[in-house]
C-alpha cells in the first residue's frame, strides 16, 4: 500500500522549499498576506522569500514582484493569499511559470471560500485542483494555514512564528484547534515541533499521503493528527498501521456522526455510528486515541520527548498527598499498567534517605515523600526510584512549596533522569500543580526533555498511553 | 446449495434479506456453528423434524417480509412436546396472521432449543467509508441500551478479535462471575473471526447481525442470523 515514491519527494520539495513567493503579500500589518511574511523571515530559512503584488515596491524590507513570472530565483513553494476568486487566475499564473522556469512543487492555498462554502466554492475548488495537479504541482489546503518545519525554515502560517525544535509532528484538519495547541505550549516550550501541517480542505495532499511521509521522516518522533473525516478511512488506517510500526501516531477525532438510516434496519447497522468503528480501527491499527482534548495535548508532547517506557510497571512518587491520590486512582484504573514491586533494597535506601514521616511503598507501586525533602533529595529519591530495575516509567507529582527554589528543584530533577544514559533512559512524567506559577521551574524541565503537566489524572493517562503503544510496537515486531 | 447459488436466488426472488434457513447454511460453510434446524412447510413436517432434532424446540416464521420476528409474535420458545408444538404451530400463523396481516410466509424454522448460556450479539457491515467491519457486545436488548460493542476492520485474525472483545462489558461476564465457569472465548472469536470472512469473502452482504449468539463453557452458537444483502 505504499504510495509511489515521487509523492514523497514531492511533499519532500514542500518542506525543504528553496524558494518561497507570496501570491497576496501585503504591507498592511495584521493583514494575513503580512503576518504571514514577517514569521517568514521569524526563522532560520536559507531560502529566499519573495512577495508578490502589484501594487507594492517593498514589503517588510523585502523587494516585492508584480506578478509570480517575474519572481527571479527558484521558487519551490507559493502561498496563495487572495480573495477565493482570484485563486485560481492565480494558480494559472502559476503553472505558467513553471512551464517556463520548470519550479514551483507545490502551493498552499491560505484563503477561504471553497468546499467548506457550497456548491461554487466546491466548482472553484475543483478547478483549483485541476488545474495545478495536473501540472505536477501538489496543492496544501485550500482554507488552511499551510506548512511549517523548523529544521528547514520554511512556514506559510500566518499564526505560528519561530517555533520550539523537536520531535512531534502535527497534522491538523483545523488550524484553529491545532494553532491552540501551539501557542498553549509555546510559552513555556512544553512542545518540541518538527513539522506542522494545516490541511484545511485537503483537495490534493491529506492525511494519508502526510501519515505516510513522516512515517519515513527521520525527525518526526511522533505524529499528532487532528481529524474530524476523512472519505477513504480504510486507506487512511492502513496507512496508520504502517506508520505505527515505526512510530507513535496519537489521534484527536471529533465529528461524531451516525450511520444513515437506510443501515438502520439491523441493530448493527442502527450503533454502528462511524465514530465507534474509528475507535476500533485506531486501536487494531496502533493509533493512540485520545479521549479528552488535555489527554491529547499531554500524549503528544510526552511521546515527542520522553524514551518509551520498556514494561508496564509504573510508580508514583509523590510530595502531596491529594494529587497523588488522584493519580493512583486513575493510573489502577488502566488495564495494561502494572504497580512497579520495588526491590527491598530499594525501599530500604528510600527509607535511610527519606524522613520518617514518609510512606514507603505503601500501597505498592507508592511512596509520599511528604514536604520534608529539599531540592538536593530530591535528585537522589528520583535516582533510588528510577535505578530499580522493576521500574519502567515512573510519575513524580508535587505543589512546588514555597521554601524550594522551582528553578534548584527543576535542575536537580533534570540531575537525576540525566544521570543515566540516554538509551537507559526511563519516561518521567512530572506532575506541577501549580501550573504556569512556576513558569521558570518547568522551562528548565522542558528545556531538558522532561514534560511537565498540571493534572495528575491526565498524567494518568498519558503514562498509559505510552505503555500502549510499547505493548502495541512489541506485539507487531514479534 | 453453496452460498453463491443462495445468494443469486435471493436477488432474483426480490428479496432484500436472506432467509434464515439458508443463513445458517452459509455460516456452516463459514464454519460459524449455530443450533441444529429444520425448514418445514407443514405442520406434519414440523412434528417429524422435531422427533429428530429432539424437543425442546424453538419455532420461528420464515417470511421475506417480516424481519422482526419477535415484533409480530414470529417466535416461540421452549416448545416441550408434540402437543405443544402442535398448538405452537397454530399459534405462531395467528399471531403473524394479526400483527402482520397478509404477509408471504414461506414456511417455519424448527431449531433445537439451547440451554441458557452468555448472550452476546456479533455483527457487521461493508461500511461505506471502512469496508467490511465486524461489531462484537452485549447480546439481547443491551446491545441497544448500553451500547457495549467494539468494533474491528476486517479480515482480522483470533488475536484481534480476543482484544476486541476484551474491550466490551461483555467480555466480564464471558470470563465467569460468582463462581459461573468461564466461556469458551475461542470459540467466541472464532465466530468474530468467521463473520469478518463472511463480509470480506462474499462483496453482496451489507450487514451482518447474529443475535443473540450464545457462549458455553464449550462452544459458541449464532440462535438468530439476519443477513441484509446489498441492493
Amino acid at each position: 500500500m505504499q504510495q509511489p515514491e515521487v509523492g514523497h519527494d514531492q511533499l519532500d520539495m514542500l518542506f525543504n522549499a528553496r524558494g518561497v513567493a507570496i501570491i497576496g503579500a501585503s504591507s498592511v500589518p495584521g493583514k494575513p498576506g503580512n503576518q504571514i511574511i514577517l514569521f517568514a523571515l521569524e526563522m532560520d530559512y536559507q531560502g529566499a522569500i519573495y512577495p508578490v503584488n502589484p501594487s507594492a515596491t517593498t514589503i517588510s524590507g523585502l523587494k516585492c514582484y508584480k506578478n509570480i513570472g517575474e519572481v527571479p530565483g527558484l521558487v519551490d513553494l507559493v502561498v496563495v493569499v487572495l480573495p477565493a476568486a482570484a485563486c485560481v487566475d492565480a494558480a494559472k499564473e502559476i503553472v505558467a511559470r513553471k512551464k517556463e522556469k520548470g519550479d514551483v512543487a507545490g502551493v498552499v492555498v491560505v484563503s477561504a471560500g471553497f468546499s467548506e462554502h457550497g456548491a461554487d466554492g466546491r466548482q472553484r475548488e475543483q478547478e483549483l485542483r485541476e488545474i495545478l495537479v495536473a501540472n505536477g504541482i501538489r496543492l496544501v489546503g485550500p482554507n488552511c494555514q499551510g506548512i511549517m518545519d523548523t529544521y528547514s525554515g520554511v512556514n506559510t502560517t500566518f499564526d505560528v512564528g519561530r517555533y520550539p525544535r523537536g520531535g512531534l509532528s502535527f497534522i491538523a484538519q483545523s488550524g484553529a484547534f491545532s494553532v491552540s495547541y501551539l501557542e498553549w505550549a509555546h510559552p513555556l516550550g512544553l512542545v518540541g515541533l518538527n513539522k506542522y501541517v494545516s490541511m484545511g480542505n485537503m483537495a490534493d495532499v491529506n492525511a494519508i499521503e502526510l501519515l505516510r511521509y513522516l512515517g519515513k521522516d527521520e525527525r518526526t518522533r511522533v505524529i499528532a493528527l487532528y481529524l474530524e473525516g476523512i472519505g477513504n478511512a480504510r486507506e487512511l488506517i492502513e496507512a496508520a498501521t504502517e506508520v505505527s510500526k515505526r512510530k507513535p501516531i496519537v489521534a484527536f477525532k471529533a465529528g461524531k456522526t451516525e450511520l444513515g438510516s437506510q443501515a438502520a434496519q439491523t441493530h448493527t447497522g442502527s450503533i454502528a455510528g462511524s465514530d465507534a468503528i474509528y475507535d476500533g480501527a485506531f486501536r487494531q491499527a496502533g493509533v493512540i486515541r485520545a479521549a479528552t482534548v488535555a489527554e491529547f495535548y499531554d500524549t503528544c508532547r510526552a511521546f515527542g520527548k520522553l524514551p518509551r517506557p520498556r514494561g508496564n510497571r509504573i510508580y508514583i512518587l509523590t510530595v502531596v498527598g491529594g494529587p497523588g491520590t488522584i493519580c493512583l486512582d486513575e493510573l489502577s484504573r488502566a488495564k495494561q499498567i502494572r504497580m512497579a514491586q520495588i526491590a527491598e533494597t530499594t525501599k530500604e535506601n528510600l527509607r535511610a534517605t527519606l524522613a520518617p514521616t514518609a510512606t514507603v511503598d505503601r500501597p505498592r507501586g507508592y511512596t509520599d515523600m511528604t514536604g520534608a525533602v529539599n531540592e538536593e533529595l530530591h535528585q537522589e529519591v528520583l535516582k533510588i526510584v528510577l535505578s530499580d530495575p522493576n521500574v519502567d516509567g515512573l510519575i513524580y507529582l508535587t505543589t512546588p512549596p514555597a521554601f524550594l527554589d522551582e528553578r534548584k528543584l527543576a535542575e536537580n530533577l533534570v540531575a537525576a533522569y540525566q544521570s543515566f544514559p540516554e538509551e537507559q533512559r526511563k519516561p518521567v512524567l512530572a506532575v506541577l500543580g501549580y501550573g504556569y506559577a512556576v513558569a521558570e521551574g518547568r522551562k528548565i524541565l522542558e528545556a531538558n526533555g522532561l514534560p511537565t503537566l498540571e493534572y495528575p489524572d491526565v498524567a494518568a493517562k498519558v503514562m498509559a498511553n505510552l505503555v500502549t503503544y510499547s505493548q502495541y510496537q512489541a506485539r507487531v515486531s514479534k | 446449495m453453496k452460498y453463491e447459488d443462495i445468494i443469486a436466488s435471493c436477488y432474483s426472488n426480490g428479496y432484500g434479506f436472506i432467509p434464515e434457513p439458508d443463513a445458517y447454511k452459509i455460516c456452516a460453510e463459514f464454519a460459524i456453528p449455530h443450533p441444529r434446524f429444520s425448514f418445514v412447510r407443514t405442520k406434519k413436517e414440523g412434528l417429524h423434524a422435531a422427533e429428530e432434532i429432539g424437543y425442546p424446540v424453538v419455532i420461528k416464521i420464515v417470511s421475506p417480509e417480516v424481519i422482526h420476528k419477535s415484533e409480530v409474535g414470529g417466535v416461540i420458545l421452549d416448545l416441550r412436546t408434540p402437543q405443544e408444538l402442535d398448538e405452537g404451530f397454530d399459534r405462531l400463523l395467528k399471531n403473524v396472521r394479526e400483527k402482520a396481516g397478509g404477509v408471504p410466509i414461506s414456511g417455519i424454522l424448527v431449531q433445537q432449543s439451547m440451554s441458557a448460556g452468555v448472550e452476546v450479539a456479533v455483527g457487521g457491515a461493508d461500511n461505506p467509508q471502512f469496508g467490511p467491519v465486524v461489531m462484537f457486545g452485549s447480546g439481547g436488548i443491551l446491545i441497544e441500551v448500553f451500547k457495549d460493542v467494539s468494533f474491528r476492520l476486517a479480515p482480522l485474525d483470533q488475536e484481534e478479535a480476543r482484544r476486541q472483545l476484551e474491550e466490551t462489558m461483555a467480555y466480564e461476564i464471558l470470563k465467569g462471575v460468582r463462581g459461573r465457569p468461564a466461556c469458551d472465548l475461542e470459540a467466541v472469536c472464532q465466530v468474530i473471526v468467521n463473520t469478518g470472512r463472511l463480509l470480506t469473502e462474499i462483496p453482496q452482504l451489507a450487514e451482518i447481525d447474529f443475535n443473540p449468539v450464545q457462549a458455553f463453557p464449550d462452544g459458541c452458537f449464532v440462535l438468530d442470523a439476519r443477513i441484509k444483502l446489498k441492493n
